[in-house]
């Protein structure tokens, strides 16, 4: 029985999601915001293996400083002599793992939260949902600085701060899925045959909203992305000499005046990374969603 | 329609009191003991312990959170560890530098959003469209303190039209707030965009049609009033993000407003400064939440009749 | 030729839509004319182009994706063709004024029953602010509701209550001529009656002449002087009243009669007609009713029949009338 049904729910997923791709690949930006994250994570894997850390990345080399794009050094280098392509391209590593991990910390944590309170409802759902509110409540730029601040600057807590900042949605976008099927028949007789609740939202209700959640994933990734490069621009982010995005722009800053180079190659990376994932969420929210295209 | 607003103000107290409990606890995780900072390497233990009980530090953490709350309550947010100054009187000064960046950046931002979002809707699919979705896309990317540094680079270095950054007469206000204002606006734009769509092709706009209304009015009118409704949301909600958002671009151009006291506590380890600056500026973004809600109502009769039974 | 005591004028309509998936033919070459103070009821299944052909009396077809041809359209003595848009502003709700199918969502819900009504007032009659509100609150009597309402929105409304509405909004400025497209339609069967009896009242009391949309052969007995039967965009037959229900020439007028329960014969049984309307993207060749047609011979399929005067004011298009002896069953009884 269980086997059955457990099968039925795998084969819907999957022709849901072929669906998605389908109409995805008709969307023009989805398809570039692709190729773009394509090229940014072989970039970012290539990076590891072309360049030393130590040698290439951080070593400085004051004798070389402040040099214009060239040939030997198309992005040009930065005030301590050191490549700014390289570490433009080595920099794609930390954007996306902190994007990505920051919304993954974001996604269990909303997730089973939101699903938690729409299913079991009652005190536990308003307690949760009150949480959600006040952390809300809290502008999530500030919220994220205040969790650095406390927790000390490094990579791993840049992540979980933005991580948190970008939690409660998660929480509202599981739960109002959750609540939206709930009620539904099959749910009512899944229960009938005896299935055990952690089952049910498995395996009958996450499926339903998976759709939503990869969405707001897609999208929160982009946001997080500029949260993590805002926040190393203030300097609480990813700690020196590391080549993240924001924290090049930071130290580039005081060079603004004749040596702006140093602000366009960073921040154009950040942009890109953003843009394609906008785009792909973009595109699979039409996709899920053709009423807004027409 | 009062009692609305009274029960809207009374479920905001607990959420206070929450974001209170929760700032407090996020900085009561920072290392190092504040008591140290303040005294100095060679004071006693004895000063050290009395120095405790003058700042407030003793007892756990519930206790000084309920000291907190009352002291809240009677204006006092406590003294700053490095100016010794009250944290409230502080903060006020700085307020309206930020409130004034953040209503012209509202302004700037909607004064480029509506009218590019219902251009954009009323032409779906065509070329001005296109461009619109596109640079309100590519306004999306693009991070707000970078924007900045690039106007900063355009219009104050190159072209040397404006300041790059402090507070000295309305010019210095431009590029702050065309900054953070972009950035909202490109949001901004998606979303009178989809909203205008979604009621451009409802029935009563071809009754209106039909009573002669001209075209513009059936735009501007009928169809803006009823558009407007979620925009409000958005636009309440993204109040927030400005108020958050004015971090960086305060720190960008150095503009002496509540962000920069925030990020500038935050370096210097000044714990009331920060909690304190967090707990209005929640208190700020909630109340224009609510007062968003008020207009929402006001807009949709819907709402308000739904209120007011 | 236009002759001036008509209040309506169409010759050789046709609006398609063009769209992704090609050419929606929503009406292909209606003829319509209709005198002073008549009401002329527009018949056909859902689909048949009677809401398109309404809408374009009125220039009220969106562009893209909608293309009206047409070679005259004379309303009320306007050239609807060639008047600029911000002439059609002034005829439409004065001229012409039109009663939409869904009063559900034919309101606007931000805005007070009262301004909606008063705001043609204000339009057309060039009226004050106070003063079109209190015309307005006038003609909110005329349908029957209190002038207290005036200043409630559409949602504090029942769907009769706001299809009274919707009928004051048109009836406003008098129109000379009034489209009423399927009034009924949304409305409990009780509603209708009511809703039914005061636009024939009003039109009465306003001399004012009238195109009632609707598949509702009872409707038309009811109020209709004239009949125009469509069928995927195309008048397939049309006379009086008289001419129409008791000698009805046309094989689908016929499935229409008889789709419709006997009352006296509570036994019979309703005898629907078989198939579907032909797409509109692609219609046949020849009659497009003939796939669902009992008389269709071969020539059917190949020829597009014309209308063809057959007595009176009597129109029919089927080419089962070149044989002088054909006759459709329900005239044979």
């Amino acid at each position: 029985m269980n086997n059955t049904e457990a099968g039925s729910g795998q084969y819907a997923k999957r022709s849901a999601f072929k669906a998605m791709w389908k109409q995805l690949q008709k969307n023009k930006g989805a398809m570039i915001g692709l190729v773009i994250i394509g090229v940014i994570v072989v970039v970012a894997v290539v990076s590891q293996f072309a360049f030393d850390y130590e040698r290439d990345i951080i070593a400085q080399n004051v004798a070389n400083k402040l040099q214009h794009p060239s040939l030997e050094h198309p992005f040009g280098t930065d005030a301590l002599g050191r490549d700014v392509l390289g570490r433009v391209a080595y920099g794609a590593r930390y954007s996306l793992a902190i994007g990505v991990v920051s919304v993954l910390i974001a996604l269990v944590v909303g997730v089973v939260l939101g699903a938690a309170a729409g299913y079991i409802g009652g005190r536990f759902e308003d307690v949760v949902m009150r949480i959600t509110d006040i952390f809300s409540a809290i502008p999530s730029v500030l919220l994220a600085i205040a969790i650095v601040s406390s927790l000390g600057k490094s990579t791993f807590n840049l992540m979980v701060a933005v991580g948190v900042a970008s939690a409660p949605s998660f929480v509202r976008v599981a739960r109002a899925s959750v609540l939206t099927v709930r009620g539904e028949e099959y749910i009512e007789s899944a229960r009938a045959i005896g299935m055990h609740d952690w089952k049910i939202v498995l395996v009958h209700i996450l499926p339903n909203c998976l759709s939503q959640i990869i969405v707001q994933t897609t999208l929160r990734v982009a946001s997080a992305i500029i949260s993590a490069a805002s926040l190393s621009f203030l300097g609480l982010g990813v700690p020196a000499p590391a080549p993240e995005w924001g924290s090049m722009l930071s130290e580039g800053r005081a060079y603004i005046r004749d040596y702006n180079y140093l602000m366009i190659f960073p921040g154009v990376a950040i942009m890109l990374t953003v843009l394609s994932f906008n785009l792909i969420g973009d595109g699979l929210r039409d996709a899920l969603d053709p009423k807004l295209k027409r | 329609m009062h009692r609305y607003i009274i029960n809207r103000l009374l479920m905001l107290i607990p959420v206070l009191l929450g974001v209170v409990f929760i700032v407090f606890f996020i900085m009561d995780l920072a290392p190092g003991d504040p008591v140290y900072q303040v005294a100095g390497e060679q004071a006693t233990q004895q000063e050290l312990q009395e120095l405790r009980v003058k700042m407030g530090l003793d007892g756990n953490i519930f206790t000084r959170y309920i000291r907190y709350i009352g002291n809240m309550l009677r204006g006092d947010l406590g003294v700053s560890y490095i100016s010794k100054r009250s944290v409230m009187r502080t903060y006020m000064e700085r307020l309206p530098n930020t409130l004034v960046l953040a209503s012209v950046t509202m302004l700037v931002a909607i004064l480029i959003s509506i009218p590019l979002g219902i251009i954009a809707a009323i032409h779906q699919n065509s070329m001005k469209d296109t461009v619109s979705m596109i640079l309100s896309l590519l306004g999306l990317s693009m991070p707000n303190f970078w924007l900045g540094l690039l106007l900063i680079m355009l219009f104050s270095l190159k072209l040397k039209w404006v300041p790059s950054g402090g507070i000295d007469g309305v010019k210095s206000i431009i590029l702050p707030a065309l900054t953070v204002g972009m950035g909202l606006a490109a949001l901004m734009t998606r979303t009178t965009r989809s909203s205008m769509l979604d009621v451009i092709r409802q029935d009563y706009l071809r009754t209106a049609r039909s009573k002669g209304v001209t075209e513009k009015k059936v735009i501007n009118k009928h169809a803006l009033k009823n558009a407007l409704i979620p925009i409000i949301t958005v636009f309440g909600i993204q109040f927030s993000n400005v108020l958050g958002g004015s971090v960086l671009a305060e720190t960008v151009f150095s503009w002496p407003g509540v962000g920069r006291l925030v990020v500038d506590a935050i370096n210097q380890r000044d714990i009331p400064m920060v909690t304190g600056a967090l707990v209005m500026t929640t208190m700020l973004v909630s109340v224009v939440n609510l007062l968003v809600d008020i207009v929402y109502a006001y807009v949709d009769p819907r709402i308000k009749a739904q209120y007011t039974k | 030729m236009p002759a001036n005591d008509l209040i309506l004028d169409v010759k050789n309509l046709a609006i398609r839509y063009e769209t992704e998936d090609g050419n929606v033919h929503a009406v292909n070459g209606v003829d319509l004319q209709l005198g002073y103070r008549k009401t002329l009821g527009l018949v056909g299944e859902t689909g048949a182009g009677k809401t398109t052909t309404a809408l374009s009396l009125l220039r009220l077809i969106p562009n893209p994706p909608g293309v009206v041809e047409c070679e005259r359209m004379m309303v009320a003595g306007n050239d609807m063709l060639r008047l600029p848009i911000d002439k059609l502003e002034e005829i439409r709700g004065n001229d012409i004024s039109m009663i939409f199918q869904d009063p559900m969502t034919a309101l606007n819900p931000v805005f007070t029953v009262g301004e909606q009504i008063a705001e043609s007032l204000e339009i057309h009659e060039r009226l004050s602010k106070a003063d079109a509100y209190e015309k307005a609150m006038q003609m909110l009597e005329t349908v029957g509701i209190s002038r207290s309402r005036g200043a409630e929105y559409p949602h504090q409304f029942s769907g009769g209550m706001k299809q009274r509405v919707v009928i004051a909004i048109a009836l406003a400025c008098n129109p000379k001529l009034l489209i009423a497209d399927e009034p009924t339609t949304a409305l409990d069967v009780t509603i209708q009656a009511q809703v039914l009896a005061l636009m024939k009242a009003l039109k009465n009391k306003y001399d004012t002449s009238m195109i009632i949309i609707t598949h509702d052969l009872g409707i038309v007995a009811e109020v209709c002087d004239e009949v125009a039967v469509m069928y995927a965009g195309r008048i397939i037959e049309k006379g009086s009243l008289e001419e129409i229900f008791n000698e009805t020439l046309h094989p689908y007028t016929e499935g229409l009669f008889n789709s419709l329960p006997n009352i006296n014969d509570r036994m019979s049984k309703l005898r629907p007609i078989p198939g579907l309307m032909p797409d509109p993207t692609n219609l046949p060749v020849g009659c497009t009713f003939a796939p669902r047609c009992g008389y269709a011979s071969a020539a059917c399929l190949e020829r597009q029949p014309r209308l063809t005067l057959m007595s009176g004011t009597h129109y029919v298009s089927c080419m089962a009338y070149d044989d002088p002896g054909f006759a459709i069953n329900r005239r044979k009884q």
